[in-house]
């Protein structure tokens, strides 16, 4: 077992039995599943919306090449640069060159979960920039030293008591838990930031082709901030957010945020695909857009698996997983957590690391049943883990087992005899009262339920007496 | 971009050609069959009043007036009643008209001299069009530029019944005819004030935007 | 008389008989022949779910052999019956079985949707006077898609109060090998399941799944609960002659 693996289940045993952790997640989940029957409420056809957008996707992904360079010229046209990034040492070194460049000392940093999967902000951070996270959640578990729990919401595992307590500590002033309090005292301590950086980075949600435009949602109004304030705004997204038609937003703004969140449509929804034009007397002096590659090209390749790329980043999937719900956002210890983060991270960051992942699932299927755009999510957490049993290491043991399983199952007797030898043995060890200690077999099962009646007599056993008449 | 500067650009375009070869393995299994209406959204009869009812749900102040003499007093009301400190002013004709009625009693900062100042007490522009399905206001920079709508912690709005379209679609289509997005770098849907609900799920207005969006919607 | 065969899944055969015995009791009193095809063993789930697809497609092929002359074959329970019905296309593609293993999913059923989908009856004549509430097992909802039928043949016991679970649908945390390689996990979610179908006041808890109500009971019993589980089979099989509930 790899040590990814290791701390997953320590990590995870620690959170499944945290009673307080279990409350809140369930608290704030509960408020998130009334929002979204409302929201959903609003389709008339909400399965016929999911359809449009997993078709829409689908265009984008199967010609994600045209649509990449129709989305760059479209760009360059009005002004800006596109980079395309093979990876994330590229990216960050695109970035801190372009930081370099222009003397820039602050950065300010609307929500980007590639930012996360690359770990730009350590790397600024390295060269003496200083980073603000401007969503208030990033901006809260910053301050806390912690990566974000969730990929929509980044501080949904803490309290406002435990937020009042690292406001008061790092802001200072804070007297109150009140939220609008606390909102407020994050909008001061960040307006400096806004204010004065050099440089705004954001992510994407989308990428539109045909008119070369990022577009990016937020409920805060940060990410205008940032593409209005700063002399330079950075585009930082997989190659993956590409869509074909500004049109198609028209459908896939109000399916992300009742996906999302349970709104209508997010507060801002803004489109910006250049510097500042000639009619404009705000706005960046350069735009730039780092295409990020990092794997999702090798994804593109497995024809299974193909429309994992068709995400786009609701959380959906996180807020109905009870694996999730159970070892919360830092356990996976990975930049997407959740159904859509074990089913992606082994094919960005490798099967071997991160093949375990795949198997802390029950395969309940919640998940695919809540993805907008129609991702088998839960089928492709069994493909994950037949290529890793085809191509990655599996223990030994495990290995042996199922062989021995196979044959066992091969024939009707040969498995009626060894159910009742098993059987037969259980008794016995059990009768020396090991039931639940160290050296139980059973031991993982035992630990936390009653082992089950073991029948003295099979179904088969009774349907050669009687055909199993009572 | 040189693509001696950009040598990933090649190649992850190859990768992508090459992927791409392979058709996609498409579950063939028919999905659970949802019967229901063709059309995703329930057709809208009434887009100013579904956008009045939008309006009311994502606390946009919606005010209607029957005539642009009535906006402009209405707008003058509202400036007077917010806290001294200049005004940030989209520099159209009609703008400039209605703001000779306030231009002695408030400073004001004309779009055309730069950006707001983080001193803007509030804002007024113009908008691209209205959406009903949403309760939403679509600006682009040409309403009084980028962070028009955002930097201040007041935004008006100054629009006219003929700018209401009933959906998004039809808000495209209208982007599409003016070429709004060929003529501007920056565009944005705006759906109420500025929240957020990252603290224990508690919605909050007025996180970074403004934390009042006010419509004054002139009918005739 | 219209023939099914029965398909027992190789835990109830060795754990959990009487669930066969139940079900076979109520297939015959709505009037249908039942055979066993002794030759079966497993479905091979368990392997198929570890990823062990090599080791469990001779158990896919076998299972196909054993029931190729049953034109309708019953199962107590909804993973099962999912594995043959959704899995088998995908774990046989390419193979000399594919065709035979898309069309046997069209004559293998889990026990209530045959009840109700060809059987064609709700009522079966059953009798438990007692408080209980339906677990809405994965498979059976998510990929089977049984939603009401479970539910239309309880309602029609008689004597019984069927109550609603707040978030019945939420899994119980078994999902086989899962419960034991990641246990805290799977734990803490039957703990949750326990606990919101103790507010639903049942005195029984039931599901169309044996492998779920295994879980449930576990937690259970550790727990020292006076809740009790029973398979939708053995309410079923309950007539209200001689002897009450077991």
């Amino acid at each position: 077992m790899t040590t990814a693996a290791q701390d997953f289940l320590r990590n995870a045993a620690v959170k499944s039995a945290d009673l307080i952790h279990r409350k809140t997640i369930r608290n704030s989940i509960d408020h998130y599943d009334s929002a979204v029957v409302r929201g959903r409420a609003r389709f008339q056809n909400w399965e016929a919306a999911r359809e449009k957008c997993q078709a829409i996707k689908r265009d984008g992904i199967e010609h994600l090449d045209r649509y990449l360079e129709e989305f760059e010229s479209k760009v360059n046209a009005r002004g800006g640069q596109v980079f395309w990034a093979e990876n994330g040492e590229q990216a960050r070194q695109y970035i801190a060159a372009l930081a370099a460049k222009h003397n820039v000392r602050t950065i300010s940093k609307s929500k980007s979960m590639v930012a996360e999967e690359i770990h730009l902000t350590a790397a600024l951070e390295g060269k003496g920039i200083e980073v603000f996270e401007t969503d208030l959640g990033e901006f809260i578990v910053q301050l806390r030293k912690e990566p974000p729990y969730h990929i929509v919401t980044p501080a949904m595992h803490l309290t406002r008591g435990q937020i009042a307590e690292l406001f008061k500590e790092k802001l200072g002033g804070i007297e109150t838990d009140d939220p609008s309090m606390l909102v407020a005292a994050a909008r001061a301590a960040l307006r400096r930031a806004f204010f004065s950086a050099e440089m705004g980075i954001t992510g994407a949600n989308f990428l539109v082709a045909d008119q070369g435009l990022a577009a990016i949602s937020t409920n805060e109004g940060n990410a205008d901030l940032g593409v209005t304030l700063p002399r330079i705004h950075l585009v930082l997204a997989g190659i993956e957010k590409v869509i074909p038609r500004m049109q198609d937003l028209a459908i896939l703004w109000p399916v992300l945020a009742a996906s999302g969140t349970g709104q209508p449509i997010t507060c801002y929804n803004t489109l910006v695909g250049g510097p500042r034009g000639a009619n404009e007397t705000a706005g960046p002096e350069e735009f730039h857009v780092v295409l990020l590659d990092n794997g999702r090209s090798e994804l593109l390749a497995d024809p299974e698996q193909r429309e994992v790329l068709h995400c786009i980043r609701c959380g959906a999937c996180l807020n109905a997983c009870p694996v999730y719900r159970n070892v919360g956002g830092h356990t996976y210890n990975t930049a997407y957590p959740g159904p859509i983060g074990s089913v992606l991270t082994p094919h960005l960051r490798g099967l071997n690391q991160f093949q375990h992942l795949s198997y802390a699932s029950s395969l309940c299927g919640a998940c695919t049943e809540a993805c907008p755009v129609k991702i088998d999510l839960h089928h492709h957490l069994l493909e994950n883990r037949r290529n890793a049993v085809s191509d990655a290491d599996r223990p030994l043991g495990e290995r042996i087992a199922f062989k021995l399983w196979g044959w066992s199952m091969g024939g009707a007797s040969r498995f009626a005899f060894l159910g009742g030898v098993g059987k037969f043995l259980l008794r016995a060890l059990y009768g020396l009262g090991i039931e639940g200690t160290a050296i139980d077999p059973l031991r993982p099962w035992t630990k936390y339920r009653a082992v089950p009646k073991l029948a003295a007599e099979s179904f088969r056993a009774r349907w050669s007496k009687n055909h199993a008449v009572e | 971009m040189q693509s001696s500067e950009n040598p990933g650009r090649e190649a992850i375009l190859a990768r992508i050609r090459a992927a791409l070869k392979v058709p996609a393995k498409i579950s063939d299994s028919p999905g659970h069959l949802h019967a229901g209406p063709e059309a995703i959204f329930a057709p809208i009869s009434d887009p100013l009043e579904r956008f009045q009812r939008e309006c009311g749900a994502n606390n946009t102040e919606l005010i209607l007036t029957k005539s642009a003499t009535e906006g402009i007093a209405t707008a003058r009301a509202i400036l007077e009643s917010l806290p001294p400190g200049e005004i940030f002013i989209q520099d159209a004709q009609s703008v400039r008209d209605a703001a000779q009625s306030f231009q002695g009693s408030r400073a004001l900062r004309w779009s055309s001299e730069g950006g707001p100042r983080e001193s803007s007490q509030a804002s007024i522009t113009l908008a691209e069009s209205l959406v009903a399905q949403t309760g939403s206001v679509l600006i682009s920079s040409a309403c009084g530029g980028r962070g028009a709508s955002v930097a201040v912690p007041v935004h008006i709005v100054l629009a006219s019944i003929d700018q209401l379209v009933p959906d998004l679609d039809a808000a495209f289509a209208r982007i599409a005819e003016r070429g709004t997005a060929a003529k501007n770098a920056y565009l944005c849907l705006i759906t109420g004030s500025s929240r957020t609900a990252d603290i224990e799920k508690i919605l909050v207005m007025g996180a970074h935007g403004p934390k009042r969006l006010v419509v004054i919607l002139t009918l005739s | 008389m219209p023939k099914v065969a029965l398909f027992i899944p190789c835990f109830v055969d060795q754990l959990t008989p009487q669930i066969g015995v139940d079900m076979t009791a109520v297939l015959r009193r709505v009037g249908y022949e039942v055979t066993f095809p002794k030759d079966q063993t497993c479905c091979g789930q368990p392997g198929f779910n570890s990823g062990y697809w090599d080791d469990a497609r001779p158990l896919a092929e076998r299972f196909l052999r054993v029931f190729r002359d049953a034109e309708t074959i019953v199962c107590p329970s909804g993973s099962c019956t999912t594995m043959v019905r959704i899995f088998y296309p995908q774990l046989l593609a390419g193979a000399a079985h594919e065709t035979e293993a898309r069309e046997i999913g069209k004559r293998v059923f889990e026990f209530s949707e045959f009840l109700v989908k060809v059987a064609k009856v709700t009522d079966v004549g059953a009798s438990f006077p007692h408080r209980v509430t339906y677990h809405d097992a994965c498979h059976a909802l998510r990929e089977l898609h049984l939603k009401q039928e479970p539910r239309q043949l309880l309602q029609a016991v008689r004597g019984i109060e069927l109550v609603e679970m707040p978030f019945s649908e939420e899994c119980c945390g078994f999902g086989g090998t899962f419960s034991t390689k990641f246990s805290a996990i799977s734990a803490a979610m039957g703990e949750t399941k326990a606990g919101n179908a103790a507010q639903s006041c049942a005195e029984f808890i039931t599901s169309t799944d044996p492998s779920c109500l295994l879980q449930i009971d576990g937690i259970l019993r550790h727990k020292k609960s006076p809740v009790s589980t029973i398979h939708i089979g053995s309410i079923l099989a309950q007539t209200g002659d001689a002897g009450g509930a077991r």
